[in-house]
């Protein structure tokens, strides 16, 4: 059981760095690489975050992240190109979609018990199938650039001539992912998805419908980038059927799975340390000598994997308990 | 009539050091706004699928930027020399555009080169419009220049162009040869360039009377190409043009050889496949007399794109592809530009208005600019695009890729008909 005084520091550090969320845009906001950087960190962090759900949590290794995120963008900027429809509703409806996707695709994966590393090729290939159907679909997609119309500042289009509002809207979204994870691990369904991402067979064996647990696992989590998709789109200004990106995919994964798999913050501290390591590589290095920032990257990510395996997450628990076990014994004597 | 006098020469004097206080305050305002050295960005892939032509790409501007320097800079600022400062753009619209935000923020470039890839110039054009960053793009899909940027110009020819060009040179090359030519295939792969340059297939196919008997749009990594072929045959077709990516191209000349069903001639569009070295290392015997389109004519014979070809070569180990000649020239007419401006507004020339008005006054038909260009105009319309820009052709003859189109600038004659034709 967790102090009273414990709570107290949590949630004054959790405020403290919601401040600092919402401040940082104010600091850095004269320099749009600043505010773009962040707001793609966030943005990494929204999706491993939402990662964490399936991946983590139920221990489902699933590579189709960028599928949902596609999904969401196209529906979100079709509705916006065809029928001038706002993005704030296109984003849910591209929520939706891709709920419906991934409802039509898990129902028959998991009823055929299609798990482990061929549930990860099975999801690896639906984002190359969703790009191929959407170069050849004319209507929505086709080989072209489908731009979105420009209304530069215009809040009910969500175009904005600078990143600052995607930051706000994007860190908002983030929160919200992180709340939805907080509130998966206190419930029934939390403690099921962990019970069957240790194991799924003892799972089964003490009576949880696994199907359904990891249907809803898929439903939270394709929603959540589906709608994040509504927001890269307006963001980039274009959709494109190059949105649907396995190797991008691959990144989610692993952010999700070095951040700490059911750490609910350990995909957002992976987002945070590597994708802020990678383009600080690639703004530095990357012009000179091609490719070395991500030799660098590598080892980096293969330094995190042998020397935490459990996440880097686990360091900053580790302190953290450090620090409470102290204050314990300090109140003890 | 002394005291007056007096006056006159103090106000005389007066006015004189107010001028010549002028005159220095204006001068030094002057030097400070311009500075020790123009930069020029480069924003190329050299990472990942696309990295090979962001290589050659960076080792074309950087050859450019050498040789400007060594001719004295730009004269009409006071030989202020360029130095070129390069990010790597990924593959992905995000990576690209972190790098546009990366570059503009850390180095203020006067301009950018680059991108190659239409999505990746897309994503990073609306930074370099909102930066009114003049952006001298190489990616040639025809929607480059549509999207009403003010700030981009695109020198070499757009993808429709290489279309265009496929086709004219076939039947310029039968007329030549005395063929009679009348039905034309049309082939691409299923990006947003092979569709462009389809797209100029057909318009210089209606207008040249030709009928088109086949057409096609196929997925990039095909597999097979037997059914397309035996389409192409059936349908009686006297030529086909082409736009493949690097794979694709070597399935379809298989196929040809291996059916035994060859038109009179198989023109390539837009640059990839079957007469880069790769391909012909990869086709052997079977790439011969295929051909392809170039933005950039390695052969024409001019003091500048001999020397750009020789330095290119002892550098790399081949002469320039057509990502190192575009940015080559790309880098010279940014050069002539910034003379240019340096003449029209001489207070601000660096300006990115006075910049853009420069380069849509310029009109050269000599210079170092047009001498590695693959055509002797270069000028740019409202688009921003060159409107006299052509692609030449080149051909395999003898496992070599010889410049055989525009006729005047030929390296050697083409072969036409195909020898090995069935049909």
């Amino acid at each position: 059981m967790k102090h009273k005084k414990d709570r107290i520091i949590e949630k004054f550090l959790l405020l403290l760095l919601l401040i600092f969320a919402l401040i940082i845009p104010l600091i850095i906001g004269s320099n749009q690489y600043n505010v773009l950087l962040v707001t793609t960190v966030l943005l990494y962090g929204v999706m491993a975050t939402s990662w964490n759900i399936i991946g983590g949590l139920a221990g489902q290794l699933d590579l189709a992240s960028f599928a949902y995120l596609g999904l969401g963008a196209f529906t979100s900027g079709t509705l916006f190109i065809r029928y001038n429809f706002s993005p704030w509703i296109g984003m849910v409806i591209g929520g939706l979609v891709a709920v419906g996707f991934a409802l039509l695709i898990g129902i028959p994966l998991f009823r055929f018990r299609i798990r482990e590393v061929w549930y990860a090729l099975t999801t690896c290939a639906l984002v190359e199938i969703l790009k191929v159907v959407f170069t050849m679909w004319e209507e929505v997609g086709g080989p072209v650039e489908r731009y979105l119309p420009y209304y530069r500042g215009s809040l009910y289009h969500m175009r904005f001539g600078s990143y600052i509002p995607y930051y706000y809207l994007i860190l908002g979204l983030l929160l919200i992912v992180l709340l939805v994870n907080y509130r998966i691990t206190k419930t029934k369904l939390g403690y099921y998805l962990k019970a069957l991402g240790e194991d799924e067979i003892a799972a089964e064996a003490l009576g949880v419908n696994t199907r359904v647990c990891k249907l809803r696992a898929l439903v939270y989590y394709s929603f959540l980038i589906g709608v994040a998709g509504g927001i890269y789109a307006n963001m980039y200004g274009y959709v494109h059927p190059s949105f649907f990106n396995g190797q991008e995919s691959i990144k989610v994964a692993i952010l999700g799975i070095v951040g700490g798999r059911g750490i609910a913050y350990g995909p957002l501290l992976a987002a945070l340390l590597l994708v802020g390591i990678q383009e600080f590589l690639r703004a530095s290095i990357g012009g000179e000598v091609s490719g070395l920032y991500l030799v660098i990257y590598s080892v980096i990510l293969i330094l995190v994997v042998l020397f935490r395996p459990k996440g880097i997450a686990t360091i900053f628990q580790g302190i953290y308990q450090k620090l409470i076990r102290r204050e314990v014994k300090k109140e003890d004597v | 009539m002394l005291g007056k006098k007096f006056n006159l020469c103090f106000v005389g004097k007066f006015s004189i050091i107010v001028l010549a206080s002028l005159l220095i305050f204006s001068s030094a305002v002057l030097a400070e706004k311009l500075p020790e050295k123009i930069i020029v960005g480069c924003l190329e892939p050299l990472t990942g699928a696309h990295a090979v032509f962001g290589t050659e790409a960076k080792i074309g501007m950087e050859l450019a930027v050498q040789h400007i320097n060594e001719s004295g800079g730009i004269q009409s600022l006071g030989n202020i020399p360029l130095e070129l400062v390069t990010e790597d753009v990924g593959e992905t619209a995000m990576s690209a555009r972190l790098a546009a935000e990366s570059l503009i923020s850390k180095h203020h470039p006067v301009a950018i080169l680059g991108l190659y890839i239409s999505r990746l110039t897309t994503a990073a054009s609306e930074i370099t419009e909102r930066e009114r960053v003049i952006l001298v793009a190489d990616a040639l899909v025809d929607s480059v220049t549509e999207m009403g940027r003010q700030y981009l110009f695109r020198p070499a020819p757009k993808a429709s162009m290489h279309g265009r060009s496929a086709v004219e040179f076939v039947l310029e090359a039968a007329e030549k040869a005395g063929v009679s030519i009348e039905k034309i295939a049309i082939l691409n792969e299923d990006s947003s360039f092979g569709r462009s340059n389809a797209i100029g297939a057909v318009q210089a196919a209606l207008d040249n009377g030709l009928t088109i008997v086949y057409q096609k749009e196929y997925p990039y990594d095909i597999t097979d190409a037997s059914s397309i072929v035996h389409g192409i045959a059936t349908a009686k077709s006297d030529f086909v043009v082409h736009c493949p990516y690097f794979m694709d191209a070597i399935i379809f000349a298989k196929t040809f050889k291996e059916l035994g069903k060859i038109p009179k001639f198989i023109s390539g569009m837009g640059a990839c496949g079957y007469t880069d070295p790769e391909s012909i290392k990869s086709l052997g015997e079977i790439s011969e007399h295929y051909s392809n389109t170039y933005s950039y004519n390695p052969a024409k014979n001019t003091p500048q794109n001999n020397k750009f070809v020789e330095e290119y070569a002892a550098k790399v180990g081949h002469i320039p592809t057509e990502a190192a000649g575009m940015n080559y020239y790309g880098m010279w007419i940014l050069k002539e530009a910034l003379e240019l401006s340096g003449n029209l507004s001489p207070d601000d020339p660096l300006n990115p208005d006075n910049l853009r008005k420069a380069f849509l006054a310029l009109d050269l038909t000599s210079g170092p600019a047009v001498e590695t260009f693959p055509v002797n105009r270069v000028t740019f319309d409202g688009k921003g695009d060159n409107p006299y820009a052509r692609a030449t052709i080149i051909q395999v003859i003898n496992g070599e890729s010889k410049v055989v189109w525009p006729f005047e600038d030929a390296e050697t004659e083409c072969v036409f008909p195909r020898l090995d034709a069935t049909y």
